[in-house]
C-alpha cells in the first residue's frame, strides 16, 4: 500500500497493529470483517457531504495506541459515579476494558443477562445479532470498532420480562502517558414485550487525549421497550465518535436521549430503523458546549413500514467558539404510509464566536404522512434577562435560569432521578464557569 | 423617597434623546399618577428608573432614599426596594412563577440581611399572598406569563409586587387590558399594598383607574418631560378636553 493511501485510512492515525483479538469465532469474524473494511475505506475529508462542516483535526493530528500500550493510570475510587438506583445493575469498563470488581450485577429478574460479551459468546442472541445491526455506508468508525473490540456489554431481556432498576453501563477513561483508542461495544437484545432502562455513560476522569469509538446495537423484538439515556462526559481533550443503532420490530418502542457535555470533538450518528409496522421511537439530544468543543449529530430516522411514530428534539447551547452541527434525516419509504414524525433542532447561541450549522432533512416517498421539521437559532432575549433582573435576580443568575429553562425539558426525560439531578448540576456548572 | 432631577436619557448607542429633563419627587405614603400621550416617554421613564440597560442617562440624577442610584444595575435597584410592573410583561417559558419569586425574594432578603425562606416556608408565604389579587394557585407553577391572557399578565405583575413587597412601585399601564371586574380586583390589591411607608407611581391613560386608586398628584408628561403637575382634577380635565388644550397652554407659556 502506498504512503499516500495509507495516510487516508483510519489506520494512519493508529500506532501499532489493529489485529483480531476476539477469543471467540464470532467476535474474530467481525474483527476480520472490520479490518478489511478499514483498509479499503478512505478516512472522511471535508469534501464528503456528511463531513463538510466538521473539523476532524482532533483525530488526525494525533496518533493513538492501544490501551495496553498507553501507560494508563489506575482507576482509583469512582464510587461517586455510581447511581444509587443501579447499585446492583452496573457494568464498569475502564478504558474500554471490562472491570469485574467495579461492576455489580445481582437481583436481576429470572433469565435476564447483563454481562460482558466475551463471557457470553455462546449465547444464541450474540451469535445471531452481534455485528448484524450496525449499518453505516462508507464508514471507517464502526469498522474500526468491529476490527478492534474483543469484549463489551451484552444485555438480554427475555420475553415479557421487565427490568425495573436502570442498567448502568459506565465507561470511564483514565489519564495515560500516550493518546489511546477505546472501542466500547454494546449488544442489547430485547425479546417480545420486554422492557428496560439503559444508562450508558462515558466519563473522562482526567483531561487527556483519547479516541472513544463506541458501537451500540439494539435488537428490539415485537412489543419490546427500551429507554436509552446516553451521557457523554468524556475528557475535554478527547474525541468521541459513536454509532448507536436500533432495529425495531412491530410495536417496539425505543426512546433515546443523548446528552453531550464533554469531548473536544463529538460526532454522534444515531440511527433507528423501523423493521415492521407500528413502532414508536425518540432520538432526542441535548448539547452543552463551550471553549473550542465541536459537537456534531448526524441522525437517521428510517421509516420503512406504515404506522410509525417518531420524535426528535435536538437542543444545543453553544458558548465561546464552540461549534454545533446538526443534520437530522427523516426517511419515509414509498409504502410507509401514516407515519407521524416530528423533528426540531433548537439552538441557543451564547457568544458571538460560537457557530451553529443545522440541516433538518426530509426524504419522503410515501404520500399519506404527517412529518414536520424545523430549526431555530436564537440568543438569550435581553428583555427576558431584564425582566428577571428587575425582580432582583443578578444578571448571572438570570442567564443561568434561562439556559436552565432551555435545557430542562431534555433533562426531565431521563426518568432516573439521580441522573436528572446530576445533569441539572452539570447545567448549572456550565452556566457558572468563573472565566465568563 | 424618590427624587428625579433633570433626567435626560438616550437609547444606548444611538442619538435619540427620549427623556429631556424629567423632574419628579415622590415621598413615602404618596400615590402619583403620570398621564400623557403615546410616545411621550412614560414607559421609558419607568425603565430608566428601574435600570434598563437599553437606555443611557446623559444628564441628571435619580436619588432613592437619598442615595444616587443612577449607575446601579436593575437587580441592585430591586434590592433597594424598587419595582416595575411592566406595560408588556415578558413571557419566560420554562421558568415558573414560583421559581422566579422564590429566587427573587431570597436574593432581596440576602441583600438586606434578612432571613431567607426555605421552599416550604416560601410556599406558605406565597399562598398567603394569593388572596391579595384573587390569583389561582395553579398560576404559581406555570411558566412566567407564558400563555397568560393580557389581563392575567397584568394581575401577575401585581401579584409579584405583593410578594416582593417593594417600597416604591412604578405600575406602567397596569389597567390597560383589564375588564371592569379585574380592574376592581387589581385596584383593591394595590390599595391593600399601599401604605404610609410605600409609594406608587401609576402610569395610565384613563381616569377610571384613578377612581379606584386615588392619586395625591397627577403629572402630565409630554415630549420627554413632565410639563404639568396637579391634583386629581387634572385627570378629570384631561378626560374632558384631551391633551390638545394642555399642549396649547404649554406652548403659550413659552416652555420648550
Ligand atoms: N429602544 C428604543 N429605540 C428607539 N426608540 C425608542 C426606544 N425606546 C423608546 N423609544 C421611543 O421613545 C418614545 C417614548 O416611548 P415610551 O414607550 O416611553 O412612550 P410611552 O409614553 O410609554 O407611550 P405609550 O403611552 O404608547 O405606552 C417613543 O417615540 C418610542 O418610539
Ligand atoms: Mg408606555
Amino acid at each position: 500500500m502506498s504512503e499516500v493511501l495509507q495516510k487516508e485510512t483510519m489506520l494512519s492515525y493508529i500506532d501499532g497493529k489493529v489485529e483480531p483479538k476476539g477469543t471467540s469465532i464470532s467476535i474474530r469474524a467481525i474483527n476480520e470483517r472490520g479490518r478489511e473494511e478499514l483498509e479499503s475505506t478512505p478516512f472522511p475529508t471535508r469534501k464528503d457531504e456528511d463531513w463538510r462542516f466538521i473539523d476532524l483535526k482532533s483525530i488526525t493530528k494525533n496518533t493513538f495506541v492501544s490501551v495496553e500500550e498507553a501507560g494508563t493510570e489506575e482507576v482509583g475510587d469512582i464510587s461517586n459515579h455510581f447511581l444509587p438506583e443501579a447499585m446492583n445493575t452496573r457494568l464498569v469498563f475502564v478504558n474500554g476494558i471490562y472491570n469485574e470488581e467495579l461492576s455489580s450485577i445481582s437481583d436481576l429478574p429470572n433469565g435476564v443477562i447483563v454481562g460482558n460479551l466475551a463471557d457470553n459468546t455462546d449465547h444464541d442472541s450474540v451469535k445471531s445479532h452481534l455485528g448484524t445491526i450496525t449499518n453505516y455506508e462508507n464508514d471507517v468508525f464502526a469498522p474500526f470498532n468491529d476490527a478492534a473490540f474483543s469484549d463489551g456489554t451484552f444485555i438480554h431481556v427475555p420475553e415479557e420480562t421487565v427490568v425495573e432498576a436502570p442498567i448502568h453501563i459506565l465507561n470511564v477513561f483514565t489519564d495515560a502517558e500516550k493518546a489511546f483508542y477505546a472501542t466500547p461495544r454494546l449488544l442489547y437484545v430485547g425479546e417480545m414485550f420486554s422492557k428496560s432502562t439503559i444508562i450508558e455513560e462515558h466519563i473522562g476522569l482526567s483531561n487527556n487525549v483519547y479516541l472513544n469509538v463506541p458501537v451500540t446495537e439494539f435488537k428490539m423484538f415485537t412489543g419490546s421497550n427500551v429507554h436509552h439515556a446516553r451521557i457523554q462526559r468524556d475528557s475535554k481533550q478527547a474525541s468521541h465518535v459513536s454509532r448507536p443503532i436500533a432495529m425495531l420490530d412491530k410495536n417496539a418502542e425505543y426512546h433515546s436521549y443523548t446528552i453531550c457535555l464533554g469531548a473536544k470533538l463529538f460526532r454522534n450518528e444515531p440511527r433507528v430503523i423501523q423493521n415492521s409496522e407500528e413502532v414508536d421511537f425518540t432520538v432526542d439530544g441535548l448539547v452543552l458546549i463551550d471553549g473550542d468543543q465541536i459537537a456534531d449529530t448526524h441522525s437517521i430516522m428510517d421509516h420503512r413500514y406504515a404506522h410509525g411514530k417518531s420524535h426528535q428534539l435536538h437542543k444545543c447551547v453553544v458558548n465561546d467558539s464552540a461549534h454545533s452541527i446538526f443534520n437530522g434525516k427523516i426517511f419515509v419509504a414509498k409504502d410507509a404510509q401514516k407515519i407521524d414524525s416530528f423533528q426540531e433542532n433548537r439552538n441557543l447561541l451564547l457568544s458571538e464566536e460560537g457557530k451553529v450549522n443545522t440541516k433538518p432533512q426530509l426524504e419522503i416517498f410515501a404520500d399519506d404522512v404527517l412529518c414536520s421539521h424545523g430549526a431555530t437559532i436564537g440568543q438569550l432575549q435581553d428583555e427576558e434577562v431584564f425582566y428577571l433582573q428587575s425582580r432582583g435576580l443578578t444578571e448571572q443568575k438570570s442567564r443561568e435560569l434561562l439556559v436552565y429553562a432551555f435545557a430542562l425539558e431534555s433533562v426531565e426525560s431521563m426518568e432516573v432521578e439521580s441522573v436528572e439531578k446530576l445533569l441539572l448540576d452539570e447545567v448549572i456548572k456550565y452556566t457558572n464557569r468563573d472565566d465568563k | 423617597m424618590l427624587e428625579i432631577k433633570n433626567l435626560h436619557a438616550v437609547v444606548e448607542g444611538e442619538d435619540i434623546e427620549i427623556l429631556k429633563g424629567v423632574n419628579l419627587k415622590v415621598n413615602a405614603g404618596e400615590i402619583h399618577a403620570i398621564m400623557g400621550p403615546n410616545g411621550s416617554g412614560k414607559s421609558t421613564l419607568s425603565k430608566v428608573v428601574s435600570g434598563h440597560p437599553e437606555y443611557e442617562v446623559t444628564e441628571g440624577q435619580i436619588l432613592f432614599e437619598g442615595e444616587d442610584i443612577t449607575e446601579l444595575d436593575a437587580d441592585e435597584r430591586a434590592h433597594l426596594g424598587l419595582f416595575l410592573a411592566f406595560q408588556y410583561p415578558v413571557e419566560v417559558p420554562g421558568i415558573t412563577n414560583k421559581t422566579l419569586l422564590r429566587e427573587a425574594y431570597n436574593t432581596i432578603a440576602r441583600a438586606n440581611e434578612r432571613e431567607e425562606l426555605d421552599p416550604l416556608e416560601f410556599e406558605d408565604y406565597l399562598e398567603s399572598k394569593l388572596d391579595v389579587i384573587e390569583m389561582k394557585d395553579e398560576f404559581l407553577s406555570r411558566s412566567i406569563n407564558t400563555g397568560f391572557s393580557g389581563g392575567e399578565k397584568k394581575k401577575n405583575e401585581i401579584f409579584q409586587m405583593a410578594v416582593l413587597d417593594p417600597k416604591l412601585s412604578f405600575l406602567d399601564e397596569t389597567d390597560s387590558g383589564l375588564d371592569i371586574d379585574a380592574l376592581k380586583i387589581v385596584s383593591d390589591g394595590v390599595n391593600k399594598i399601599a401604605g404610609p411607608e410605600k409609594a406608587m407611581v401609576l402610569i395610565t391613560h384613563y381616569q377610571r383607574l384613578l377612581n379606584y386608586i386615588k392619586p395625591d398628584f397627577v403629572h402630565i408628561m409630554m415630549g420627554g418631560k413632565i410639563i404639568k403637575t396637579g391634583d386629581f382634577s387634572l385627570a378629570e380635565q384631561l378626560e374632558a378636553h384631551g391633551y390638545d388644550e394642555l399642549q396649547k397652554e404649554f406652548s403659550l407659556n413659552g416652555a420648550q
